[in-house]
């Protein structure tokens, strides 16, 4: 399978980038076809620019090079996986750049303009995994509505197809977790992305 | 009352740039103090850095990259966000603006027990004036995630009693122009009687 990991974390040896490795590691031993994006590294322009913005509705939507190549992986892709960190209850800015940028008409969805509506472009993927670390215990990460879990599992989630099956891993009250806690957060992506 | 506009939109001709216009004109129509931070114009890197994650415990005391608008924050009354919804939430400017701005010192002090202790008390209101290309009752379906972070997230930083106002356009792709200058005018009249 094509699988696409992508990971929003500006430092290296977070708990964030040991669950990209594991990912990485576990699908590629699995004999699935990864790209896997660091977006802090790669140096992503999250930004969406004047140009990019104007681009958007026209008749070619993505301008930048390194967007194209995210867009077309995306394509191809069967699954998605995203790993970050949750910050004030949603996703970093560059992951939500990412998202505004690569998910852009033509790719993640379609203006029909014959009923005006907007139809999913993503039937491709069948499985969108959520990875993320929260500050926040469970409940009060739920009492925020967990927004960014709503963005992908929901917001995206409609671009793809109807059987489209969603996973969510998540480790909460990371500044007081044990490292025993971190191991089995870090063994449940292993296995999960085994299994896949 | 001090009022703090945040305007987030890459085009200067857009019609969220409309929105911001009407949103001063009411304000001042309605004897308020206005100061407006422009991210865009300003250059504003959204991107929290690497360093910044590491001093999130123990913060410099000068951080000259937000200490401006953090001083802003402090002088506001009433915040008043202008921005897009795109993929259910804010732009990515103004998420990174959140990221990188409130953050410990600033928004609130981290506790002995972990539990951040709000600091911007001064500011009783939060508002929204946002627009959307999708419908309402999709943006239910996908959990209205823009409206949460604010009412959930950034409001427990705020003033105990402090209020969130949600002033949106549903549609906006599929809008005719009376509709979008009704809105318009709603803005403006909203604003001149906060």
């Amino acid at each position: 399978m094509n699988v696409v990991v992508v990971l929003a974390h500006p430092s290296a040896g977070s708990l964030n980038h040991a669950a990209f490795d594991t990912a990485v590691t576990s699908l590629t031993m699995a004999g699935h076809h990864v790209t896997a994006l660091d977006l802090y590294a790669i140096e992503y322009p999250a930004l969406m620019s004047f140009d990019d913005r104007h681009a958007y509705h026209g008749d070619t939507p993505i301008i930048n090079e390194m967007t194209l190549q995210h867009a077309s992986a995306v394509k191809a892709a069967d699954t998605l996986v995203f790993i970050y960190p949750t910050w004030w209850s949603s996703l970093p800015a560059i992951l939500k750049g990412w998202l505004e940028k690569v998910m852009a008409p033509g790719i993640a969805f379609v203006f029909d303009e014959a009923t005006g509506k907007v139809k999913p472009g993503l039937k491709n993927v069948r499985r969108i995994i959520g990875i993320s670390t929260y500050a926040s215990p469970l409940l009060a990460v739920k009492a925020a509505n967990d927004n960014g879990r709503r963005t992908l599992l929901r917001a995206l989630r409609l671009c793809t197809g109807v059987r489209t099956r969603s996973k969510w891993i998540g480790l909460y009250s990371v500044p007081a977790s044990t490292h025993e806690q971190r191991t089995a957060f870090l063994s449940k992506i292993d296995a999960a992305m085994a299994a896949l | 009352m001090n009022v703090l506009v945040v305007y987030v939109h890459p085009d200067p001709a857009s019609f969220v740039a409309a929105m911001r216009d009407r949103v001063l004109t009411g304000l001042t129509a309605g004897g308020h103090t206005t100061q407006l931070i422009d991210l865009y114009a300003d250059g504003f890197d959204p991107l929290l850095t690497d360093q910044e994650r590491r001093d999130h415990h123990h913060p410099p005391v000068l951080r000259p990259q937000i200490d401006g608008y953090a001083a802003q924050l402090r002088w506001a009354e009433t915040v008043v966000l202008v921005y897009p919804t795109w993929w259910s939430g804010q732009p990515a400017m103004l998420k990174g603006w959140f990221d990188r701005v409130w953050t410990n010192g600033v928004a609130y002090e981290l506790a002995a027990g972990g539990r951040p202790k709000p600091l911007l008390r001064n500011i009783k209101r939060l508002v929204a004036v946002t627009s959307h290309g999708s419908a309402k009752y999709t943006n239910a379906i996908e959990g209205e995630g823009g409206k949460r972070v604010i009412s959930r997230s950034i409001r427990p930083m705020c003033n105990r009693l402090a209020r969130c106002t949600w002033i949106a356009l549903y549609n906006i792709d599929r809008l005719d122009s009376p509709a979008r200058i009704a809105f318009l005018d709603r803005v403006e009249a909203r604003m001149r009687r906060l």
